[in-house]
């Protein structure tokens, strides 16, 4: 799971539960997503990197360095 | 016939049946849509989930089951719909009924399975009504967060709340939620019937303009039509009527053409006719001319010749007669002066010869002197009355020869009173002689003008006696024998 990207679906910020998609297990999964720099708001649409997955559906993840 | 084979192939056919039966009743297979939940002896679930409770999981193969000392159980990994219905309150406190659908399933990793099988294994079909239960509150707490305005138009903001509100417990229940979708609200208090309304009078009110729009411009071009229309009608109907009238006139015309001509020709006719009178008229005017006026201007020019002559003859004759009556005055009046001088020097003469002899001579020289200077200026004064007399009477004989007659009549009578004064005269001049007779000695400056101008004043005074006695003659004018006294009263004033 870590290291893998994925597109944002919900927007992702303080107070709120994201939602990401990314590719796993030959399928796209939704996971919920949390930012890992606080207060930090990414937009619906964005690329991000999977940086810590707590299962089973938790991810927190930072911006790719697209 | 060796029955061995058949029997050796029934044995092996029975054995295989057998084996396949018993594969069959060890190996399981887990379709796609379910996982297989494989509990008992020997079950050992991978390296990480060594400190499970004791179960394997088995997605998407196929495995031995002992029977008898393991037991398979299968867990549905298909999609499932709760149907939803919430009586709740918006964040404005509009309360509303929702109806909605969550769409949910066990998460496809090991841990969601596990959760998932560990709480619903036996109860797969009674999930829905916990999960109905789990959302009927999570979404009255959604609903509670939300305007009714978000709840229609805010997708976002939905999922959203929905992630946020009830990740947590569908991580605890293995679940995850694919979607949730609102069905319908019921909005008692009329809120979103009210919240379409003004944009539903403003789009009806536009289409109110616009229809009154167009049904005023399609009036508009209707009246335009109709009144060009009518214009044209109009104008058809002038032009009708025109044409009418000039047909009727070329009608009339032609049928007048025959009467028009025939008095038109008679019109000539009586042109000429007229015409021939005209020259009748002037020939006979002509012929009056030549035959009556020109001899009847002559008789008048005769007649007014004739006048003239006459009246100029008699005028003349007028003239001759008051002349020939003035020169009979003159006439008359120097033989009665002559006669008074002739008389007066007499009477003087027989006076002085009676009077002393010395005394008388002088004074008979000087009286005769005196006399002969008398008679001349009563002779020069007798002529210069009968010329004005005269004057007179010829003035008056131009005016009206018969009134001048008489008038010349009259001056005759005067020139009888002058007569008969004449006659008297040697008596006036005897009183005048007297005032010089109380007179000694007489110095007499201016020698005979000096005379002259004494008698002058003496006769003067006599002469306004003589006016008043002419007067008084002619107060009594045929009484001729009054004559003498008016006179001796002219003369007694005089000294």
């Amino acid at each position: 799971m870590v290291g893998k990207q994925g597109r944002v679906t919900g927007r992702i910020g303080p107070g709120l539960v994201g939602e990401v998609m990314v590719e796993v297990r030959g399928g796209v999964e939704a996971f919920y997503a949390h930012s890992t720099i606080p207060d930090e708001v990414i937009s619906t649409g964005s690329i991000v990197v999977v940086v810590e997955y707590f299962p089973p559906r938790t991810v927190y993840v930072a911006r790719a360095l697209v | 016939m060796p029955t061995e084979p058949y029997l050796v192939a029934g044995v092996v056919l029975a054995a295989l049946v057998i084996l396949i039966l018993l594969f069959k009743a060890v190996w399981r297979v887990a379709e796609p849509n379910e996982a297989l939940i494989i509990s008992g002896l020997g079950a050992r679930g991978r390296t990480e989930l060594t400190d499970s409770l004791g179960f394997k999981i088995i997605t998407g193969k196929g495995t031995s089951v002992l029977p008898g000392f393991q037991t398979a159980r299968r867990l549905r990994l298909d999609s499932r719909a709760a149907n939803l219905q919430v009586s709740c309150v918006t964040q404005q406190g509009i309360p509303v009924v929702v109806r909605g659908v969550v769409i949910y399933k066990v998460g496809d990793d090991l841990h969601s399975i596990a959760n998932a099988a560990r709480r619903f294994l036996d109860q797969q079909d009674s999930m829905n009504g916990a999960i109905h239960e789990l959302f009927t509150g999570h979404l009255r707490s959604i609903i509670g967060n939300l305007t009714v305005e978000d709840l229609i138009l805010n997708r976002e903001r939905l999922t959203g709340e929905t992630r946020a509100s009830a990740a947590d417990e569908m991580i605890k229940l293995g679940l995850i939620v694919d979607s949730l979708q609102i069905q319908e609200i019921d909005d008692e208090t009329g809120y979103i019937t009210n919240l379409g309304k003004p944009h539903a009078a403003r789009i009806a009110a536009s289409a109110r303009i616009a229809e009154a729009q167009r049904d005023q411009e399609a009036t508009e071009a209707e009246q335009v039509a109709a009144a060009n229309k009518a214009a044209a009608w109009r104008d058809a109907q002038i032009k009708q009527a025109a044409y009418q009238a000039e047909i009727d006139e070329a009608q009339a015309r032609s049928r007048q053409a025959g009467p028009l001509s025939e008095a038109s020709a008679r019109q000539e006719v009586v042109v000429q006719e007229t015409r021939a009178a005209e020259l009748e008229a002037a020939l006979a005017e002509q012929r009056l001319q030549a035959q009556v006026r020109k001899p009847a201007d002559a008789r008048a020019y005769e007649t007014v010749t004739l006048s003239q002559a006459e009246r100029d003859a008699r005028i003349a004759q007028a003239e001759a007669e008051a002349r020939e009556t003035e020169l009979r005055a003159v006439a008359q009046a120097s033989q009665v002066k002559q006669a008074a001088a002739a008389e007066a020097e007499s009477v003087r003469l027989r006076g002085l010869a009676a009077a002393e002899a010395t005394k008388a001579t002088g004074l008979g020289e000087a009286e005769a002197a005196k006399a002969r200077g008398l008679a001349a200026a009563e002779a020069a004064k007798a002529q210069g009355l009968a010329e004005a007399e005269a004057a007179r009477a010829k003035g008056l004989a131009e005016a009206d020869a018969i009134r001048a007659r008489s008038e010349a009549l009259a001056e005759n009578q005067e020139a009888v009173i002058a007569q008969q004064l004449a006659e008297n005269w040697p008596r006036i001049v005897e009183a005048g002689a007297r005032a010089f007779g109380n007179v000694d000695h007489m110095v007499v400056l201016n020698g005979a003008q000096g005379i002259e101008e004494m008698l002058a004043k003496a006769l003067t005074l006599g002469g306004t006696g003589l006016g008043l006695a002419r007067s008084l003659l002619n107060g009594a004018a045929p009484a001729s024998g009054g004559g003498p006294e008016a006179n001796g009263k002219a003369v007694d004033p005089a000294p």
